[in-house]
């Protein structure tokens, strides 16, 4: 290969300057001639039976044109004849804030008003809110009337949750809806040989996505009949199918615009697109819902909470013999949950010859549980870093060296059997060995401040792709395709297409088209945007560029291999003045009468294997002792990216990720009462991280390139939420010798914690 | 109601309910959705306007009150197709990413130059305690209002890009 002109280089995002000066529509902002605002009624009860549904005063108020309720919503059976899944409320309610009415009005404030005057009539049900009592012997179930759980979505994420982990099912207890078994070898006997064992038992709670823009859909019925969705999905093709299948029209009736979508993080995959769409159909009018911030925290879809038991035993030459765990997830009132990959991590960054994790889902009366950037891997990987940093001082060992000689490397196993391809942890390791930041770390203990690591992984994902890329009238090149920009991806597929042209990045332009128009891709989440469309976009330039020569090269009388495109134009090699612009090839092809055909290039991947990423990052912290409030005063951050095509929003996605792990660490949770009110519903009683909590982030960029990926590159979205949280609880211990297993780490609680282990020391002086 | 709001130097003379926000009246009255609404109770800042040149949250505020007071929304920021020194300094620097968050760090960087040309570190991570961005981690947003800063004191006006 040459050397690269666009991609390796940082490269200003294309579509910055309308996000900058407010000219970006995000849904919310888009008017149409009838439009409807809808607002939900929530459940007043986590758990309740809903009697009726009184709408009178609701619809005597100006401005509300309809209160629709379960009945009046246009719902499709499912294909083998069952009753189709509605998304309001039929009968039973089984999470406070869960929707059972929608009002519908031609103002927000008119439709809130209208909200208030509808009155429901409740039966209400005991509610089961901790994992502990949804499972205890004789225990009333979270849900009277049981439904499929699917584990759809946690497939689109990575590729390990798509398989099934085979095993036998035990009996199971009550309100658990799924359970996972991994064993290897013979735990006992690992245990027996090693010398040094860490029990500890972990829980983390629920956690929102925090994405800055609720969640929001617009749905119409165009007056030849076809469905349009104006949303912030992360996933438009699978929306469209969600949305179809609610509605019960074909695929083809149905078209799903992708919004930009105002942070997502995984949890705007599908929501209340079918509920929106079922009402627009229902009123033959376009309905407008975004969720306020109180119904976001009540009816979206957070990271569920967990408590994790985990035991992990060494040799004293610092050789690991033996995990054992057992792991309960929520999954809320519908049921979903990834606790398989939990699992996979928790037991797939080290070598374990003997390895025995079971763990369970648990209903509650909670919302649906949804993916937050890297689902599972948060909870997972809090256990198995703290344990492996205290196994490390059992031992008395180095944590780096530790991790550094049992850490995984290609070809070993994770707890399902499937051997990891190339990956570049101990590289990853590595790197931040050397940086100053560990290097440094006496000196950072001296000043009253303690150093923990981290290591973090994530499997990647993988689904096929397409994308065409044509030259315009104008003689630019556009590439089209399905996958939505969360993060600086179509700048990075600019690069890429504009590297086949000998182009700059500015003068290829990437367009995320709507459904009925764009080619395939799958949702962006799971950190495969990248590295699976990069390809279909390199092969699509590539196809395009064929196709300019094939012209130039008839047009010139030149054969093609001694053309080149330099600068927009076609020339041949090494005779100057002979040439032609792409402006003329595209006025050439498309053209009465002309006999070249127009240039439209098409690529497609369909990669199987995936490219796993690890991150490992290193956090400074200072503690208040009388408060017990921490503050991470220095963050650095390697991960191996593969290959970075655009340096800077690879570092972007970095930033982002380390705040949200700061964020599990310290600040986040949301937080039910024992009927199932949640405590936690506004941005002042959740706390995500602001500027001032978040300390300046030093990124290392590893490159261990990806066999598939374009150009090496690996997914670079999860891995650097992940460490975050153990790192930080490492660091604490470091500093203070307490060993903090339930996150978030509040003010409240390290002062408890540092308290006891004052009087405890005192008592023991006393003695 | 009648009120008369002067924004981004034009008078706008509307009809409203007395209960409205100065937000809703700056989306759904006069159509400048650039404003973002990410809580409606006064902690995420995505609604973040100048009112006099301060940095204000207009979901905090009703349209009523803001009459007579000179209101500056993003729209306002720049002539049309060019971007203003602070939103230059954000563009070069990365600091937008999903864009949710922007427009209202935008103005409060401006705010915030206008009291303190050169604020260091601290000072700028304080200034934007009221303004919650999820993507960015705040490191480039700080990069972005630093290079704003120079931008400014070097004197540079708003400057011309390629509408795509
Ligand atoms: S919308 Fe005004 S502060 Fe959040
Ligand atoms: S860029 Fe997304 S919230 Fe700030």
């Amino acid at each position: 290969m040459s050397a690269p002109v666009a991609i390796g280089t940082r490269t200003k995002r294309l579509d910055a300057p309308q996000k900058l000066n407010g000219q970006e529509r995000f849904t919310a902002d888009l008017k149409l001639p009838g439009l409807l605002h809808a607002r939900v009624v929530g459940s007043a009860y986590a758990h309740a039976m809903v009697k009726g549904v009184i709408k009178d005063a609701a619809l005597a108020i100006p401005g509300v044109v309809a209160v629709l309720t379960a009945a009046d919503l246009p719902i499709a059976p499912k294909a083998d004849g069952t009753p189709g899944e509605n998304p309001l409320v039929e009968d039973e309610a089984v999470f406070s804030g869960q929707p059972i009415a929608l009002v519908l009005a031609t103002s927000d404030a008119a439709a809130e008003d209208g909200v208030g005057a509808v009155e429901v009539d409740y039966d209400p049900l005991p509610a089961l809110m901790r994992m502990s009592e949804a499972m205890a012997e004789g225990a009333p179930m979270v849900r009277l009337k049981t439904s499929e759980v699917s584990d759809e979505e946690a497939s689109m994420h990575n590729a390990d949750a798509a398989q099934d982990s085979g095993e036998e099912r035990e009996t199971l207890p009550p309100n658990v809806s799924n359970s996972i078994h991994f064993s290897r070898g013979d735990v006992a006997a690992g245990f027996a040989a090693s010398d040094a064992v860490v029990e500890l038992s972990f829980t983390s709670q629920e956690v929102h996505q925090g994405y800055l823009e609720t969640q929001v859909a617009m749905a119409t019925v165009e007056p030849l009949g076809d469905l349009r969705v104006y949303t912030s999905t992360q996933a438009a093709f699978y929306c469209r199918t969600r949305v179809a299948e609610t509605v019960g029209v074909p695929l083809h009736r149905v078209d799903v615009v992708p919004m930009p979508v105002g942070g997502g993080f995984g949890g705007k995959f599908v929501l209340i697109e079918p509920l929106v769409a079922a009402a627009a159909v229902a009123v033959g009018r376009p309905v407008l819902l975004q969720f306020n911030r109180m119904e976001d925290f009540l009816a979206a879809n957070p990271a569920p909470g967990c408590e994790i038991t985990l035991k992990v035993g060494a040799t004293k030459d610092g050789t690991i013999t033996a995990l054992e765990s057992r792991m309960t997830f929520e999954s809320g009132a519908l049921g979903g949950s990834p606790l398989q990959i939990a699992a996979i991590l928790m037991g797939g960054y080290y070598r374990f010859p003997n390895l025995e994790i079971r763990g369970y889902e648990v209903l509650t009366n909670r919302s649906k549980m949804g993916a937050y950037r890297a689902p599972g891997a948060q909870q997972g990987t809090l256990a198995i870093e703290s344990v492996i940093d205290e196994l490390a001082r059992e031992l008395g060992m180095d944590p780096m060296a530790f991790r550094l000689q049992n850490c995984v490397v290609e070809g070993d196993a994770r707890p399902n059997g499937n051997a990891w391809p190339r990956i570049g942890l101990r590289q990853t390791l590595e790197a931040l060995e050397a940086h100053p930041a560990w290097q440094g770390r006496e000196e950072a203990r001296a000043k009253g401040r303690g150093v923990g690591i981290a290591v973090g992984g994530w499997p990647g994902g993988v689904e096929p792709a397409t994308a065409v890329c044509r030259l315009d009238a104008d003689g630019k090149m556009t590439v089209v395709l399905g996958s939505v920009d969360l993060n600086g991806t179509n700048t990075t597929f600019s690069q890429i297409a504009a590297e086949t042209f000998g182009l700059g990045a500015e003068d290829i332009t990437v367009k995320t088209a709507s459904t009925d128009s764009a080619p395939y891709a799958g949702g962006t989440g799971g950190s495969k945007v990248t590295y699976t469309v990069g390809p279909a976009v390199q092969k699509a330039a590539e196809d395009a560029r064929q196709q300019i020569l094939s012209i130039a090269a008839e047009h010139l009388e030149a054969a093609a291999e001694d053309l080149e495109i330099i600068d927009g134009a076609i020339r041949v090699k090494g005779v100057p003045g002979v040439s032609v612009s792409l402006r003329e090839i595209a006025s050439m092809s498309m053209t009465v009468g002309s006999r070249f055909e127009p240039v439209y290039g098409k690529g497609s991947s369909a990669i199987t294997e995936s490219a796993p990423g690890f991150a490992v990052h290193l956090a400074e912290v200072e503690v208040d002792e009388l408060t017990g409030e921490t503050k991470v005063v220095r963050y650095v951050a390697a991960q191996d990216v593969g290959y970075a095509i655009n340096p800077a929003s690879v570092e972007g996605q970095i930033h982002g990720g380390v705040a949200q792990g700061i964020g599990w660490a310290l600040y986040e949770g949301m937080h039910y009462d024992d009927s199932g009110q949640l405590l936690t519903a506004t941005l002042m009683d959740y706390a995500l991280p602001k500027a001032e909590y978040v300390p300046p982030i030093e990124t290392i960029l590893v490159h261990v390139p990806s066999e598939h990926g374009p150009y090496g590159a690996k997914g670079v979205g999860e891995p650097p939420s992940i460490p975050g949280a153990a790192a930080v609880a490492n660091a604490i211990r470091d500093l203070t010798g307490l060993r903090m297993t339930d996150i978030p780490i509040r003010p409240e609680r390290l002062a408890a914690a540092l308290d006891a282990a004052e009087t405890a020391r005192t008592a023991s002086a006393a003695d | 109601m009648t009120v008369d709001v002067p924004v981004n130097g034009t008078s706008r003379r509307e009809e409203i309910e007395p209960r409205m926000l100065l937000v809703h009246f700056l989306r759904e009255q006069i159509g400048l959705t650039g404003t973002h609404i990410g809580c409606q109770t006064g902690q995420c800042g995505a609604c973040t306007v100048l009112i006099d040149g301060e940095a204000v949250k207009s979901c905090m505020v009703l349209a009523a009150q803001a009459e007579g007071h000179e209101v500056t929304t993003i729209e306002g920021l720049a002539p049309a197709g060019t971007l203003h020194p602070v939103q230059q300094a954000f563009w070069e620097e990365h600091g937008a990413q999903c864009g949710y968050c922007t427009p209202a760090m935008v103005l409060s960087t401006v705010a915030l130059l206008a009291d303190d040309p050169d604020p260091d570190e601290h000072a700028i991570r304080h200034a934007l305690d009221g303004n919650i961005c999820r993507c960015t981690g705040y490191h480039n947003i700080v990069l972005s209002v630093r290079a704003a800063a120079q931008k400014v004191a070097a004197g540079a006006v708003p400057e011309p890009f390629l509408q795509r």
